[in-house]
């Protein structure tokens, strides 16, 4: 529920979860994570057409995880990891929260088990 | 509403069932455990149809308020309440990180008696959620879990790559 994360995203995160959500857009960054690409270039390994990769990349950049150069006739897309990197911590912290808690429950409900636990009161 | 994306978590405690149960129902127990590394303070618990816990989690510079209101309580094997982010007022209140996060999720606690031990399962699901609410959801959890397996890995891979 309320898990602070430290810092503000930069993003919108939604918009991240949904540009993450699609297996196609994260290829498309893993292979960006090698360097700058076109979308030619990036067209190739997936058997796509170029409309379809723009596409993509477009919900990428909505996303802030891609930027491409303006000024460029091919304008090269390249990797952003910032929103995403505030888009795995918050599902870390999601996630370890209630790992952590449980952890702390595993020693609780072990502490009211211990036989020589003795409550204030007893004997 | 089978179709409605389901957070779930399970864990198995060396401890017998009504044990646990005791630990989810008593403020005392409660507080104990709920929220790691914060201090958790509990306001309200009252665990009945109808009743509620008003919980507070202090962190380093703010605090954190969550109310869930019991719907249903079988003891010792099922609990289910609507757990919501609110404000120090108790009014339900988005997460400022995450304003399409559901207002209120369902969650379902479930304690399954393995003779001695216990298996607990939460479930968590949007309740009465947006369109968008929903899709926030589903997208956690998708990332969170099944589906993105490998898929979070190498994402993993690849900010540590990007930040050495």
């Amino acid at each position: 529920m309320n898990i602070g994360i430290a810092s503000q995203p930069s993003v919108n995160l939604d918009v991240v979860f949904a540009a993450l959500a699609d297996p196609t857009r994260r290829a498309i960054l893993a292979q960006l994570s090698a360097g700058e690409a076109s979308v030619n270039e990036i067209a190739s390994p997936f058997e796509m057409s170029q409309p379809a990769v723009s596409k993509h990349l477009k919900v990428l950049e909505r996303a802030g995880l891609v930027t491409r150069a303006v000024d460029q006739q091919r304008r090269p897309a390249r990797l952003n990891a910032a929103p995403m990197k505030d888009a795995v911590a918050w599902l870390e912290e999601f996630r370890e929260f209630w790992a952590g808690s449980f952890d702390q429950l595993d020693g609780l409900l072990a502490d009211l088990q211990s036989p020589n636990k003795k409550e204030p009161g007893d004997e | 509403m089978s179709d409605l994306p389901v957070f779930v978590i399970e864990r198995e405690f060396d401890a017998p069932r009504e044990l646990v149960w005791k630990t989810w129902t008593e403020a005392e127990h409660l507080a104990h455990w709920y929220g790691p590394g914060v201090e958790t303070i509990i306001h309200e618990l009252s665990v009945k149809p109808g009743g509620v816990w008003l919980n507070e989690m202090k962190m380093s510079e703010r605090s954190g308020y969550s109310k869930s209101e019991y719907t249903e309580v079988s003891s010792p094997e099922r609990l289910v309440m609507l757990m919501s982010n609110t404000d120090a007022d108790w009014n339900l209140a988005s997460n400022p990180m995450m304003p399409d996060w559901p207002a209120t999720l369902l969650t379902v606690v479930t304690f399954e008696d393995l003779g001695g031990r216990t298996k607990m399962r939460l479930e968590w699901s949007p309740h009465e959620a947006s369109a968008a609410e929903i899709a926030c959801f589903a997208g956690a959890v998708e990332n969170l879990g099944k589906g993105w397996g490998a898929g979070m890995e190498l994402l993993a891979q690849l900010l540590a790559d990007l930040q050495t």
